[in-house]
């Protein structure tokens, strides 16, 4: 409980929101900034970075820059960087863009896939710019 | 470990919790839990029911049942209130109905 009572307290200095290991929610949740949850969530989550702890069930699809599952997710997860921790639970689809990484123990069930990133069709985009130049030019 | 939910995440939906609650963000529904603290920046559009206190510093739209309800200086609440205790600061915008009642943790039980 001490621990607990100190986490609390950074907390409110780091910023970041939480639901609690009591709590339970049913509908969506938009945050701009960092969610930790150590409850149930069902539905639909986007935020910039989404921790799952380890009590923490999340039923639902998650958007997001970064993801760390240390408890339970079902549903899909499409983020730039996904961890899953080694007590992590994963049902569903993990879609990420630049990093994935799962600890030792973790149990993961679904498609995984590295999905490409913007980048890659402006670079295409240039290349497609590029060559109309060249026949032109010729 | 009581839920805080801060000034940039929008919630929609119920939420139930053990705990205490403490918003600083939106909330669209009703909440449920041992304590509810809306402060500053919160703003809830939906019914709050408590097992002992509600402590309104924000906005609030909706029934408010506890044991204990604070309004402060800057609360502007909206609904119906059930309590047992009722405390209004001075400066805060009210546009409610109030009713004193012996059991209120017996309507939450509910």
């Amino acid at each position: 409980m001490f621990f607990n009572s100190n986490k609390k307290v950074e907390s409110h200095i780091d910023g970041f929101s939480h639901l609690g290991e009591g709590a339970s929610f049913e509908g969506e949740i938009h945050s701009k900034g960092e969610l930790e949850v150590a409850g149930k969530v069902k539905g639909n989550i986007s935020a910039k970075t989404l921790k799952i702890l380890e009590t923490g069930k999340v039923t639902g699809h998650v958007n997001a820059e970064r993801v760390e599952i240390l408890g339970c997710m079902l549903g899909n997860t499409s983020s730039l960087n996904i961890h899953v921790g080694e007590k992590g639970v994963v049902r569903g689809d993990l879609r990420f863009e630049i990093n994935l990484s799962v600890a030792e123990g973790a149990d993961v069930l679904g498609h995984v896939q590295k999905a490409k990133k913007d980048k890659n069709k402006k670079v295409d985009n240039e290349k497609v710019r590029y060559l109309e130049h060249n026949q032109r030019a010729s | 470990m009581p839920s805080v939910i801060l000034n940039d995440t929008i919630l929609k939906g119920n939420f139930v919790e053990k705990d205490s609650v403490s918003i600083n963000g939106a909330f669209v529904g009703d909440i449920k839990a041992e304590e509810i603290i809306i402060k500053d920046h919160g703003n809830v559009n939906g019914n709050l029911n408590a097992g002992t206190n509600i402590e309104v510093n924000g906005e609030v739209v909706g029934d408010l049942s506890a044991d204990r309800i604070h309004l402060t200086n800057f609360a502007k609440v909206r609904g119906k209130l059930f309590h047992k205790n009722l405390s209004v600061e001075e400066g805060a915008q009210l546009e409610i109905t109030a009713q004193t009642r012996k059991r209120i943790s017996n309507l939450n039980k509910e």
